[in-house]
């Protein structure tokens, strides 16, 4: 536990020294290497942030940073991935088209692979979940229901 | 032409400097597949600037062409960016055909470690697929159904039978590739950097045989003279037993299964 303890301080000095807005912090606490994944309550201030444009333009600077982190941070990838599906549903228009303007960051990652030191390959779970948003982002009239129930 | 900008959040000469860097590591000597996150950098960065000009320099400044593995890598990582690389990337591969016939000059035989003929048989296939889609720009580099629109072609006859029988002409280049590719393969080996090859050929045949059913399905509903299309239907079903014994034959392969769905 004090390990994840010593990683959040550290991410905090960084969002300090790296000059991270309050949202973009919020992202890289909901995208980080933590083992659990991010709560709901958290994913959704951030998709609620999303209706105001400074700070949607800054969620989706750290959510693409995120998206192309290195392997061993597979995490990162694989929470920023799960963010971004929930800020397509519950976010505002403008992630939509930004997402499917940049479909190409997602649909590569359909292969993407990390083997780790035991050679497990902790990529599925991102090839999965890129091949779901892929699809989804392909498909406007399912994205449009979607987006519908959950108002 | 003007330069496109990115709607990420993304630095050009920094890009451009990672790119380099990833080619080489996508062409490194070692026998492995060239790594997925070095290829994807190649792709994305021809998203990102709708160009692919620095891909090609890169590929030709480094001494790619005095290994076999290196250039059988090489040709690997061309297919999947043309496959999966903006539109724009298709287009300027027509004009790297000199590049891919010094490919398969750079090495004599089946070279010392064993790449000879896959790679001169990877030329041939890679500049068919290029002749293809020179005459069909219709088609998207990785055959992706979902993205085509109206299959227009099919409206004159004479046109459909022409793509058709022109995309089956692919197909059966495929087939002999992945052919080839197992009889490569080496006992003492995990064979991953063949394996890797053959990633994007299952990819390929099965975006094309998607089009083939769906193309032959509309000629059928539309021609009079359906005895015209029966040198088509036989082989088109040539090719679906063909690829039946393909997928099944790639199923057994550890690694390829793990990173891709093999169709059935
Ligand atoms: C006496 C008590 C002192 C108490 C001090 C208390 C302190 C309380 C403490 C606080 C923490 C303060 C600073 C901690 C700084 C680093 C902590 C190391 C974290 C760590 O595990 O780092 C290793 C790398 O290690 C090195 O490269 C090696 C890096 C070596 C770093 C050495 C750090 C030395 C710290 C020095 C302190 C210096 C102290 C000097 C003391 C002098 C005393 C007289 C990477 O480990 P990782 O891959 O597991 O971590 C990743 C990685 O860092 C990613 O880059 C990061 O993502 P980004 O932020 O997006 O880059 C991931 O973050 P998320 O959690 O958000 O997903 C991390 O989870
Ligand atoms: C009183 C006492 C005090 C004590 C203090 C001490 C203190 C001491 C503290 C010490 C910490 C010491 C050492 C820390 C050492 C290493 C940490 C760095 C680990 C390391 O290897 O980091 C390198 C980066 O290095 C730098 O950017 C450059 C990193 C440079 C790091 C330099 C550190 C220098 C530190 C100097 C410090 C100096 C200090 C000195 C001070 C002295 C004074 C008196 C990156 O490693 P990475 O593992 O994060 O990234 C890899 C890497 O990029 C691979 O190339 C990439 O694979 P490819 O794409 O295939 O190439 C991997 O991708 P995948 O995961 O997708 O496969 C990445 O995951």
């Amino acid at each position: 536990m004090s390990k994840y303890v010593v990683k959040a301080t550290a991410r905090t000095i960084k969002n300090y020294t790296k000059g991270y807005s309050d949202i973009q912090a919020k992202v890289r606490s909901a995208t980080s290497n933590d083992p659990w994944g991010p709560s709901g309550t958290l994913m959704n201030e951030i998709a609620k942030a999303t209706y105001n444009h400074n700070e949607f333009i800054e969620i989706m600077e750290m959510i693409d940073k995120r998206l192309n982190d290195h392997g061993k941070n597979w995490r990162h990838v694989f929470k920023a991935l799960t963010l971004l599906d929930y800020c397509l549903h519950g976010g505002s228009e403008q992630v939509v088209s930004y997402a499917k303007k940049n479909l190409y960051v997602v649909k590569t990652l359909t292969e993407f692979q990390y083997i780790d030191e035991e050679g497990k390959d902790q990529g599925a779970n991102v090839r999965q979940k890129a091949k779901e948003i892929t699809n989804l982002l392909q498909d406007e009239e399912r994205l449009k229901q979607e987006r519908r129930n959950r108002d | 032409m003007e330069a496109h900008y990115p709607t990420r959040p993304v630095d050009r000469e920094k890009a451009e400097h990672d790119l380099a860097l990833n080619i080489k590591k996508a062409t490194s000597p070692d026998e492995t597949a060239p790594k997925q996150k070095h290829v994807r950098k190649c792709i994305v960065y021809t998203w990102d600037y709708r160009t692919s000009d620095s891909i090609w320099n890169g590929l030709k400044v480094a001494p790619i062409l005095a290994d076999e593995i290196q250039t059988f890598k090489a040709l690997i990582t061309v297919h999947k960016v043309i496959r999966g690389g903006h539109p724009v990337t298709l287009k300027e591969a027509q004009n790297q055909i000199n590049w891919l016939d010094s490919c398969a000059r750079s090495v004599t035989g089946d070279g010392s470690r064993g790449y000879g003929t896959l790679i001169r048989v990877y030329v041939d296939f890679l500049k068919a697929k290029l002749a293809y889609h020179r005459h069909h720009p219709e088609f998207n580099g990785n055959f992706d159904y979902e993205e085509y629109i109206s299959l227009k072609n099919v409206d004159d006859p004479n046109e459909g039978y022409e793509t058709i029988s022109e995309l089956m002409n692919l197909q059966d280049q495929i087939d002999q590739f992945q052919k080839l590719i197992f009889v490569h393969f080496r006992p003492s080996s995990s064979n991953e950097c063949r394996i890797a090859a053959l990633v994007p050929l299952v990819e390929e045949s099965y975006g094309i045989y998607k089009f083939l059913t769906s193309m032959l399905r509309a000629m059928h509903k539309r021609t009079d003279a359906i005895d015209a299309l029966t040198l088509l239907r036989t082989r088109y079903n040539a090719q679906h037993y063909g690829l039946i014994k393909f997928y099944y034959e790639c199923s057994n392969l550890k690694y390829l299964t793990s990173l891709i769905n093999v169709p059935k």
